[in-house]
């Protein structure tokens, strides 16, 4: 029994630890955001501020709120779009039967094992050529499809009954009435991870948009804020306003569907 | 037999419908490339309107070339390193997580917040906590007598400190996924164990872990993908374009492709890096699914 208690305690102690040591960063940047660039730095660390400078938000201003606009404008094209896209491709694979299927399936899932770098210069080449370089119309056709999306929907299709479907088809019900009537509606709950997938991936990518957009206007946020590590004089206090900025709508849809995240990871609900 | 020609092919026109629109993305922009990507690795394409085949030059020169051999090395330490820790952390908070109450559910909360932050921000926070002259980690390291270190400004600590960061941002992800996979074990079985004699090591042992290792397996399978890709830390967290780190340290792979293709413009044999890149994560895939009869257990009691 007392073997028990040391383990407990141990183990509340390790998960103590390890929360401090995930919260001090964020909470750094939180209050960084808020002061002057003089007391960012100041030891021992003040993690409330003398005074709340809304300075940093300030000099944001200028840039920021288009780029806010951009990534909120790209982002939900480009969930919307998969949503779409791999909710279709997902009753193909798992409620009409056709030769090959499951081979094609196969290939498509397969695909997600490809570094996005190793097609990454040839798409820069078919981009150009389309003429949508630069533009976001880049992202989002390169955005367009989701194997993983696909796979997560498959998944859940596979688990509502074919007799559902079966009774409309014999009624005479086209498969395309069949897919938004009856299978769409049944699906939410994992249309509803996938988005929240999208959404966080394309909110925070990275390496496409800075890989297709150059004009200024056009950045998204995190395209915005890698500039920070390339000017010449470094300002903490913007950098950490402009962090918060980018992961409230992230935090706050992980707050609200904490269970959707874990469900699109393990495919298990409780 | 007209009319079940005439359905047949109404079916054919609904599966080409119904996959059309993700199949033309996946085709145009992923199918399509990764082929041109092999053929334009044989080539000297540097970006302009002609190319001329070159056999396996830019192979030949790759694995002489100095850079390359360097990123390799570097990918697979990055590579080593995340994917112990993360599969170690995660099964580790996973056995200690497992269970309903309130604090659990606020621990996994915690643990797993981090997976879905940027890695631009995450990337900009480090370097603000662990900057070398004023940063908080160093003036406590002073304040304790200690000796303040470079961390990503050093060329031997440079690797090492995006690897812990790139650790404390996702190993709460494999978390979630041993947990996942915890929840569909049997607890019948460790009443049994225990009753058995067997103490907590001893379950955790011979009947969490073989019971976990189809997890254990998909885990190690996703990180060490992930892992191979790794750019957005090391492009950041160094300086950009041109960063790589102090002495080309953090240089990995991708991030040399990238340099390769879109600042010096050799797309060619950037394309050649891209396929041994491929070849690599293919061959480490395949080494694990014929290795997997050896260590996972698909049996579920």
């Amino acid at each position: 029994m007392k073997r028990d208690k040391i383990y407990r305690l141990l183990s509340h102690g390790a998960l103590i630890f390890t929360s401090l040591l995930i919260i001090m960063p964020l909470l750094v940047m939180i209050s960084s955001a808020f002061k002057n660039e003089m007391e960012i730095f100041d030891y021992p660390m003040k993690l409330i501020p003398n005074i709340m400078h809304l300075d940093n938000f300030v000099q944001l201003y200028k840039k920021f709120p288009l780029y806010i606009f951009n990534s909120f404008k790209v982002t939900f094209m480009i969930m919307t779009i998969q949503i779409l896209t791999a909710s279709a491709a997902a009753y193909a694979f798992s409620k009409i039967t056709w030769k090959g299927r499951e081979a094609i399936f196969l290939l498509y899932i397969g695909s997600v094992m490809i570094p996005v770098q190793v097609p990454i210069i040839p798409q820069f080449i078919i981009i150009r050529h389309l003429g949508l370089y630069d533009s976001h119309f880049a992202l989002i056709v390169l955005g367009s499809f989701t194997a993983f999306g696909t796979f997560l929907l498959r998944q859940h299709f596979l688990t509502i009954p074919d007799s559902l479907l079966e009774e409309a088809r014999i009624n005479g019900a086209s498969e395309f009435y069949i897919f938004s009537r009856i299978m769409l509606p049944l699906a939410r709950p994992s249309l509803a991870v996938l988005a929240i997938f999208s959404f966080r991936y394309f909110w925070n990518d990275f390496f496409t948009p800075m890989i297709y957009l150059t004009t200024e206007n056009l950045k998204t946020i995190p395209l915005g804020m890698s500039d920070f590590v390339t000017q010449y004089a470094i300002y903490y206090g913007p950098q950490m306003a402009a962090c918060l900025i980018s992961i409230i709508p992230v935090a706050a849809v992980f707050f609200a569907a904490q269970e959707f995240f874990v469900q699109g990871i393990t495919g298990i609900k409780d | 037999m007209k009319a079940k020609m005439r359905s047949a092919r109404k079916k054919w026109l609904t599966v080409s419908l119904f996959l059309l629109p993700s199949m033309l993305g996946f085709t145009v922009f992923l199918l399509i490339p990764v082929i041109i990507s092999l053929y334009l690795g044989f080539t000297n394409y540097s970006g302009g309107f002609t190319l001329d085949f070159i056999g396996l030059d830019n192979f030949y020169n790759a694995i002489g070339n100095h850079n390359f051999r360097n990123a390799l090395w570097i990918t697979v330490k990055f590579a080593v390193c995340s994917v112990f820790f993360q599969i170690l952390l995660g099964f580790c908070f996973a056995v200690l997580l497992n269970g309903r109450t309130a604090a659990n559910r606020f621990y996994r909360m915690i643990v797993f917040l981090p997976v879905i932050l940027s890695q631009v921000a995450v990337s900009l926070i480090f370097m603000l906590i662990l900057n070398p002259q004023k940063g908080p980690i160093n003036s406590f390291l002073i304040s304790l007598g200690l000796a303040p270190r470079p961390w990503l400004a050093g060329a031997g600590s440079a690797l090492g400190t995006i690897i812990a960061v790139t650790i404390w941002q996702s190993f709460g992800y494999y978390t979630v996924l041993f947990l996942g996979g915890l929840q569909t074990i049997n607890l019948e079985l460790y009443e049994a164990a225990a009753i058995d004699g067997a103490g907590g090591w001893q379950r955790i042992r011979h009947v969490t872990m073989p019971l976990l290792s189809p997890t254990t397996f998909f885990a190690l399978i996703i990180s060490i993908i992930n892992a191979f890709k790794v750019f957005d830390q090391v492009f950041i967290m160094t300086g950009g374009q041109w960063g790589g780190g102090p002495a080309g340290s953090t240089t990995v792979l991708v991030f040399d492709i990238y340099r390769n293709a879109f600042q010096y413009f050799k797309m060619g044999y950037a394309s050649a890096e891209a396929t041994i890149l491929l070849i690599f994560i293919l061959i480490i895939t395949i080494i694990q699914y014929r290795g997997q009869n050896k260590w996972v257990n698909y049996d579920r009691l």
